[in-house]
């Protein structure tokens, strides 16, 4: 795909709050302006980026996707760390 | 404040005790953790002492202390996300700064399959149960006499009608649909395929009203008129079309001399079923003008208790949460049946119908067996309160 990213966090199988909690922390350590890829199976996380991108300060969430590997649904979110 | 997997120092509450405290009207304080879209299509309702506010958990995670400042300190604070985890999570922060705080066992989902199984009438010929999804405003209804068991507008959750069926000693042998849901998945083909009993719908119905696809599903049409024995009682089909073409009442006439009219999406207690949801709504809007003035008045008397299939708020039912009334309070208090003309009628339904759900199409296609759903996908299709009614 398209969007460019610069670290890749794997949190499939991981149950809200998790994926967020684990992002947060991968935010932290990027610098400013990088992007990190997460890849999540849970599909309350869609939503949960979206209001989470709004909330916080220094994430801007630049793309979501859904992909399909090996008949599961994934959603790949693109947060960028903007302070 | 760190979190540990799969902690759980922090007390749950469960669906059951929650509802049973709505009912006392209790005060009861919700901190609802979920995101504002979920919370806003399906907060959890009670009476007026049940307070519920929205603070989504990424909002505690950003802002711990500002976000915990805006929990009251001085009750206890039940913790609801959509899941468990989040719940849980917000649950412990809380704990942390010294609150009084439990979470919700299963999340949100747990609260909207939750059943709550009461009787009705309990008399010497049998009973009739009400099976209540409160989240969901959903009702559904047995008929059980001398070890024969009728189910009216079961749901998708088969267990609860086998173990009451179980608990009964009672036969399931008829599964009577008042109409294709579009707003829940019905449990009458399961049940028909687990206990062998026979599934009614009308024909009507057995079509998609806007695929325009017969149903493939096993089913059984009826009659206007028709009549089944169950047990000492007579169950009389009257066909009510408006909420859809094939929307039939049950009326059950017991031996003592009563009667109730189990009336599905036709009339409620306090509004009547939309006539919109087939995507016909100026067609049927008449229809349904005719069914509540000339059709209902002729299957019912002053005592006959009205038993729908959904209420909007939980003041339509008694402090025991069973949701009926005789139809002479019906006639007094619900405005569907204030005098108007077929075109006044009209004109009102047509400029205040709710919003239009897009899942109930799909939900009609799996009622009628076009597509399948499993427990996720139905859990989705199915969240939040029904939109089936319209007042006024």
């Amino acid at each position: 795909m398209a969007n460019s990213f610069d670290q890749t966090l794997d949190v499939k199988g991981a149950k809200c709050p998790m994926p967020l909690v684990k992002s947060r922390k991968a935010i932290a350590d990027l610098t400013v302006g990088q992007v990190l890829k997460v890849v999540a199976t849970d599909r309350g996380s869609v939503a949960d980026f979206q209001g989470w991108a709004k909330t916080a300060k220094n994430v801007e969430l630049v793309a979501q996707e859904t992909e399909q590997e090996g008949g599961q649904d994934l959603y790949v979110h693109y947060l960028k760390r903007t302070s | 404040m760190t979190l540990i997997e799969g902690q759980t120092s922090i007390a749950e509450f469960t669906a059951n005790e929650l509802y049973a405290r709505i009912l006392n009207n209790e005060a009861i304080f919700i901190l609802d953790v979920r995101n504002e879209d979920e919370f806003k299509r399906s907060p959890i309702e009670g009476h007026e002492h049940l307070t519920s506010v929205n603070i989504p958990y990424f909002e505690f995670l950003e802002d711990e202390d500002g976000s915990v400042a805006r929990v009251p300190a001085d009750r206890e604070i039940m913790v609801v996300c959509a899941k468990e985890g989040s719940s849980q999570y917000v649950a412990e922060l809380l704990a942390g700064h010294g609150y009084s705080a439990r979470y919700l066992q299963g999340g949100f989902t747990s609260w909207g399959n939750f059943y709550d199984v009461r009787d009705v009438v309990n008399a010497a010929w049998g009973r009739i149960v009400q099976i209540a999804r409160p989240a969901r405003g959903d009702l559904s209804f047995a008929v059980i006499s001398d070890g024969k068991m009728a189910l009216i507008d079961p749901m998708r959750h088969t267990e609860i009608y086998l173990n009451l069926a179980a608990e009964a000693g009672a036969t399931m042998t008829h599964l009577l649909d008042t109409h294709v849901h579009a707003d829940h998945i019905s449990g009458g083909p399961a049940l028909a395929t687990i206990t062998g009993a026979t599934y009614y719908v009308h024909a009507y119905d057995a079509i998609h009203p806007i695929d325009m696809l017969p149903a493939t599903i096993a089913y059984t049409s009826l009659e206007d008129g028709q009549q089944f024995q169950v047990g000492q009682t007579t169950i009389t089909v009257a066909w009510f079309p408006g909420h859809t073409l094939g929307q039939v009442n049950y009326r059950v006439d017991t031996p003592d001399g009563r009667s109730a009219l189990f009336t599905g999406d036709g009339i409620f207690l306090r509004s009547f079923g939309r006539p919109d949801l087939g995507g016909k709504g100026e067609a049927w809007t008449p229809i349904l003008y005719r069914s509540l003035t000339e059709r209902l008045p002729k299957i019912v008397n002053d005592d006959t208790l009205i038993l729908p299939a959904h209420f909007s708020t939980l003041d339509e039912g008694n402090a025991e949460g069973i949701f009926a009334a005789p139809y002479s309070e019906v006639r007094a208090h619900n405005d569907a049946l204030k005098p108007r003309s077929e075109a006044e009628f009209t004109a009102y339904v047509l400029s205040h119908l709710p919003v239009f759900p897009p899942e109930y199409v799909e939900i009609k296609r799996v009622n009628i067996g076009l597509v399948e759903a499993c427990d996720g996908k139905a859990n989705e299709l199915e969240l939040g309160k029904n939109i089936c009614a319209l007042a006024g």
